[in-house]
């Protein structure tokens, strides 16, 4: 079943099927997607308190007019307190840091990460690799043990 | 790209259509997976790139991730059923891809709720606040390590599709 089976459904998936495919697919995963994020709408009406820790300090609520020069507006007042509700702000300026990745010293943060991720790959391919060497001594061993009369010389 | 000639054309031809076809599916994975790295690691490297385009970049990947899965999904169904098996290959690679699909989706969903420049300049006030904040941020570290985990496990076919296409551009060359 397998040759032809496949053969067939790499022809469907790749002529006039493909884009009905790519799309049903599409619509699974944006359905999957949503649940993840609807998850995590949830937690924050249901838990929100299990995670936020001393980040208060950065966000502010303040009424109409009051805002601090300098401060982001996050929201303006046309949330749950209607248009004259409080408005969402973050304290200090903002910048846009358009300019930054011209910036030698920022390089730094780049290398930070790409150091992390290159340590990771190493560490698990390092696993991986003495894991199949470790397999493939046991298999030998267990080969060797089952057949004990094949180095014995023939009478 | 090919006519339907070949397609209908008999074994031989047919046979290598498909293989060419099924080669350039293999070459569009690598490289798409290969931008998704790089992507992620100027996302990560926030300092580095500023905020504006951590931003726009983030919407990008999210936008990628959606389509990454999309092409993977076959794989994903394939996985999940053979997940009862005791002995199945695949179930350190769909666990961590479980845990990557829920880090990644809230880093990206987070990230668009605490947007300060590219959803403000479409017009959209998003919900910021402390709980979005720390969430992107803890998403965001907990995916920084899953997602050279999620490529290391799949080096032998990176090495293996790698060096085949260098081999291809090099031949293609010397022709």
């Amino acid at each position: 079943m397998a040759g032809p089976g496949r053969a067939q459904a790499a022809d469907l998936a790749f002529g006039g099927a493909g884009p009905v495919k790519f799309l049903r697919h599409l619509g699974a995963v944006t359905l999957v997607v949503a649940v993840v994020v609807v998850l995590g709408l949830a937690w924050n009406h249901f838990g929100a308190s299990t995670l936020v820790g001393g980040l208060q300090a950065s966000f502010k609520q303040v009424p109409p007019g009051a805002r601090p020069p300098g401060a982001v507006v996050l929201r303006p007042g046309a949330g749950g307190g209607g248009p004259h509700g409080p408005v969402v702000i973050r304290n200090g300026p903002m910048n846009l840091g358009l300019g930054s990745m011209l910036d030698p010293v920022n390089l730094a943060v780049l290398r930070h990460t790409v150091v992390i991720e290159a340590v990771v790959i190493a560490i698990v391919v390092m696993i991986d690799v003495s894991r199949r060497l470790w397999r493939e001594e046991r298999r030998a061993r267990q080969l060797a043990l089952s057949r004990p009369d094949d180095d014995e010389p023939d009478q | 790209m090919n006519g339907p000639s070949l397609t209908s054309a008999a074994g031989p031809v047919s046979g290598l259509a498909r293989r060419r076809r099924i080669a350039a599916r293999t070459r569009l994975d690598f490289w798409f997976d290969l931008v998704l790295l790089l992507g992620f690691t100027l996302a990560y490297s926030y300092g580095f790139t500023g905020i504006a385009i951590h931003e726009w970049l983030g919407i990008g990947l999210g936008l990628a991730l959606l389509i990454h899965l999309t092409l993977h999904w076959d794989w994903v169904i394939r996985t999940t059923r053979r997940l009862l098996n005791p002995r199945g290959p695949d179930k350190v690679i769909w666990i961590v891809n479980l845990a990557l699909l829920f880090g990644m989706t809230l880093c990206v969903a987070s990230g668009i709720l605490i947007s300060r420049v590219a959803l403000p300049y479409l017009g959209i006030y998003p919900l910021a606040g402390p709980f979005w904040t720390r969430l992107h941020d803890l998403t965001a570290e907990v995916t920084l390590g899953l997602v050279p985990v999620h490529v290391a496990l799949r080096w032998r076919w990176l090495v293996q599709v790698g060096r085949r296409l260098l081999t291809w551009r090099s031949a293609g060359r010397g022709r």
